[in-house]
């Protein structure tokens, strides 16, 4: 049974009675929410950072994302048969690739790719967009992807939008993007990109696309909104699609002159660690940056990279 | 042919028209398929566009593409369906009406389903009367409206009349109604209604779509909409005989009709079951005269004749069939009418001196006195627009704009990217134009302001940036300033203000959209600095 907000004594009286009504069906009717398992609070073992970088010109995108899986130890590492896996990309805004505005679709298709390859009985891509739905399926590729994996593309509505409890500094009762906590595994797969409240947009910050309601009231303190969510969105991995960055005008940006290219994928199953590796890359420390900082003081994880496991990827 | 065949080849063609304007309704919106075309995401000059010609009752309408010629003075894309129906009439009569018009197919299900009427009721019902001169009264008084420049023809034209009930009434209502119903499965705890909701929402949605859409004065078109129906029950096909300009235009036009009723008095032994199933009330009965252009030329009062007293048959000879009966004072009436109604509408100043801040129009609108020539409020840009910003205007385009299109930015915003409402208008009110040329011309809506009051930063409350972050334009027509200001109870709070680049803003709406302040936004767009007229202007 889902307790998420207070409860109004009829209402109590109410879900009782359905309750025991539904005896039988008590096993289905529990809600995902969530008994997280302890590998993450515990931190025994020792998390990974894993860097890919296409030095040639033309290199496949498609094949460094692989190698970077490979240098992780697999992606049966994470993925088991039968798992549902739900991706949570960056596609936000209806812009084409070449803009950086978004996850890179070939990033995209080769993790669904490997997820597949690891025996996932499904795969769904799952973000709460900025813009009109349809035109970001269509403007980032994500569609297109979809449509040649088959993996399910969710569209973000109101019944999908449950009221659950974040259990935040900040945040407390918020609508959540269910795909994205009911399936088995989770991957986050943001683009890195400049954001002009936050500094950078990276992956911890890819979870306001994760919710719904008024989200746009998270920027009021956006460094403990983004470091609650991160908290309560526990993704398998983090790959933060670094080919191509947006250095200014985010995060919508818009013109290709925003856009550098830095070719690199970072690959960590520490969401501070990859956001921290991936802000660097603009020139930025990442303590300058708030949710960061915040994320590491709260114990989310460590930009402090001799605690971790490195491996670099060059191809 | 047997005339038995007839009827029922009649109500075959009428199932298939109506089902064809179900379907081009339907499709009437960005599809949620949009996305397997691959190709617009890789290549910069591609539109969305729709795939099926959605416009095609609208050509096939003469009353749309002549009061389009008569005030906007420029045929329509594809007028010459219409007017290739007014040939049919000619030679064949109302044909249309009772065998294409989606409007009248509906009417005529509604009154012969299940008649409202019984025996002598529905005998005395189906009496010709003079009311049915309103039709023609409508007519010239919406032609001599639209040479005059005020062309109203769109609230009373079936074919507009029927796409935005439908369109902006009926389907969001059921749209709305069953979006609740999955709502509360979605919300329930019994995993099974969960299923049911999720895969019920995924098959009905590519009628409804997956989001609530509302419209400003749907409640009212909707009513509109349900009286006519009810109409029906008084007499049936009410709007038909009594309302329809289509029809009244159709009616003059069928007075050289080959097509006739021959009637054989001697024969008929007064049964009147011809009058009790005549759609028009065109005076079937043998001892009656014939009126043609009452006549729908249905074939019932034929096919239900049981002395075989009444025949339809071709005449080669050249004569004209009777009078429509107008009448002078009607006459006189609508030519007065026509010419005034132009001229109270242009009272309240909105075309001759200022614009309503809150008429912002769809982008390729044409200057307002050209749109409003051309607009036949059919609804199908607001039926089309993906973010559901189109509205029908109340009082923001005055008498004359009533339900013309307007973007109402706290329920949607102009999609940057998006150039479908103009694609899809029927008389090029709205120009059809490219997104290239949207993004790089650029075709502004209006302009933003920021509300300092009201925005959070501004007034030391929080801060926040969220305008400026979606602010769609190359560079951002919303630029922010880092500023220490002291906010509630003196407390230091470092913000970024931010301020609009009129020159950039192009006024899509995002900003007033997103915005966390909710109701009355911080930031608002106002048509101020639309490309479309020379006079609402800011920037030199």
């Amino acid at each position: 049974m889902k307790i998420d907000r207070p409860i109004t004594r009829r209402e109590l009286i109410r879900k009782l009675l359905r309750w025991s009504g539904s005896v039988a069906l008590a096993g289905a009717a529990q809600w995902p929410l969530y008994t997280l398992n302890d590998a993450w609070g515990a931190g025994t073992k020792k998390r990974f950072i894993i860097e890919g970088f296409g030095q040639t010109d033309g290199f496949s995108v498609k094949d460094l994302t692989k190698k970077v899986f490979e240098a992780a130890g697999g992606i049966k590492r994470f993925v088991s048969s039968g798992d549902v896996v739900a991706i949570k990309p960056n596609i936000s805004w209806a812009r084409q690739p070449r803009f950086a505005a978004t996850t890179n679709p070939e990033v995209l298709a080769a993790v669904i790719e490997l997820c597949q390859e690891a025996g996932a009985k499904r795969v769904r891509i799952a973000d709460n967009t900025i813009h009109d739905v349809r035109q970001c399926f269509a403007m980032t590729g994500a569609g297109k992807v979809a449509k040649e994996t088959g993996a399910d593309l969710v569209y973000p509505r109101s019944s999908l939008m449950k009221k659950m409890k974040l259990k935040g500094n900040r945040l407390d009762v918020w609508r959540v993007f269910t795909p994205l906590v009911e399936a088995d595994k989770v991957i986050n797969l943001p683009v890195a990109k400049h954001h002009s409240l936050s500094t950078l947009t990276l992956g911890m910050k890819n979870w306001i696309g994760g919710v719904g309601g008024s989200r746009w009231s998270l920027h009021q303190d956006i460094h403990q909104s983004i470091v609650d969510l991160a908290h309560f969105f526990k993704p398998e991995l983090t790959l933060i699609d670094a080919v191509r960055i947006m250095t200014r005008n985010g995060p919508s940006g818009g013109s290709t002159d925003y856009v550098a290219f830095k070719n690199t994928l970072i690959l960590s199953d520490d969401p501070v660690a990859a956001d921290a590796r991936a802000s660097m890359l603009f020139g930025l420390k990442p303590q300058s940056i708030g949710y960061i900082h915040l994320a590491q003081k709260e114990g989310l994880g460590t930009y402090d990279f001799s605690k971790l496991e490195k491996k670099r990827v060059v191809m | 042919m047997k005339i038995r065949h007839l009827v029922w080849l009649r109500r075959m063609i009428q199932t298939f028209f109506l089902c064809l304007f179900i379907f081009f309704l339907v499709e009437s919106r960005l599809s949620q398929d949009i996305y397997v075309d691959y190709s617009i995401a890789f290549s910069a000059d591609n539109d969305i566009r729709l795939d099926t010609p959605v416009t095609f009752f609208f050509k096939l309408n003469p009353l749309i593409g002549l009061t389009s010629l008569l005030s906007g003075h420029r045929f329509i894309p594809g007028f010459l369906w219409g007017f290739g129906v007014l040939l049919i009439t000619i030679f064949l009569g109302r044909v249309f009406c009772s065998f294409i018009c989606p409007f009248g197919t509906i009417h005529h299900a509604i009154g012969s389903i299940r008649p409202a009427l019984k025996g002598d009721r529905m005998i005395r019902a189906n009496q010709k009367t003079p009311e049915q001169k309103i039709k023609y009264f409508l007519l010239l008084f919406l032609l001599i409206g639209a040479i005059v420049g005020l062309n109203l023809s769109g609230l009373m034209d079936p074919i507009a009349l029927l796409f935005r009930s439908m369109a902006l009434a009926v389907l969001p209502g059921l749209g709305a109604g069953l979006r609740s119903v999955f709502d509360a499965m979605a919300n329930s705890d019994i995993k099974m209604l969960n299923l049911i909701s999720y895969g019920a929402e995924v098959l009905l949605s590519p009628v409804f779509g997956y989001n609530v859409k509302a419209y400003q004065t749907a409640w009212f078109i909707g009513l509109v909409f349900l009286i006519i129906l009810f109409l029906n029950r008084i007499r049936p096909r009410f709007w038909c005989r009594v309302l329809c300009p289509l029809g009244a235009l159709m009616g003059i036009f069928s007075r050289t009709s080959l097509l006739k009723l021959k009637k054989y008095p001697d024969k008929c032994t007064n049964c009147n079951l011809c009058v009790k199933h005549c759609q028009g009330a065109a005076s079937p009965h043998p001892n009656q005269v014939w009126q043609s252009a009452e006549c729908l030329a249905c074939f019932n009062c034929h096919n239900i004749c049981p002395e075989g007293a009444l025949a339809f048959s071709f005449a080669w000879e050249p004569k004209l069939n009777r009078k429509p009966d107008i009448g002078r004072r009607a006459v006189l009436g609508s030519i007065l009418a026509g010419f005034s109604m132009p001229l109270l509408g242009r009272l309240d100043g909105r075309m001759d001196k200022v614009a309503d801040s809150r008429l912002i129009r769809p982008p390729g609108s044409l200057s307002e006195k050209d749109f409003l020539q051309l607009c036949q409020r059919c609804g199908l840009c607001m039926k089309v627009c993906p973010t559901n910003a189109i509205n029908p205007t109340l009082g923001e385009a005055g008498m004359q704009g009533f339900w013309t299109p307007r973007l109402i930015m706290t329920q949607g915003y102009c999609e940057y990217t998006c150039s479908l409402c103009g694609s899809v208008c029927p008389t090029g009110a709205i120009a059809e134009i490219t997104t290239k040329e949207k993004i790089e011309r650029p075709i502004k809506i209006g302009s933003a302001y920021v509300d300092r009051g009201r925005c959070l930063p501004w007034s030391g409350n929080a801060p926040c940036i969220v305008c400026e972050e979606v602010c769609p334009t190359s560079p951002k027509a919303i630029y922010l300033k880092k500023k220490t200001i002291s906010g509630p109870g003196g407390k230091k709070l470092s913000v970024q203000l931010p301020f609009v680049d009129l020159k950039q803003c192009v006024g899509c709406g995002i900003c007033e959209n997103k915005c966390p302040v909710k109701a009355l936004p911080a930031i608002r767009t106002i048509s101020a600095g639309e490309s479309r007229s020379l006079e609402n202007q800011i920037l030199l």
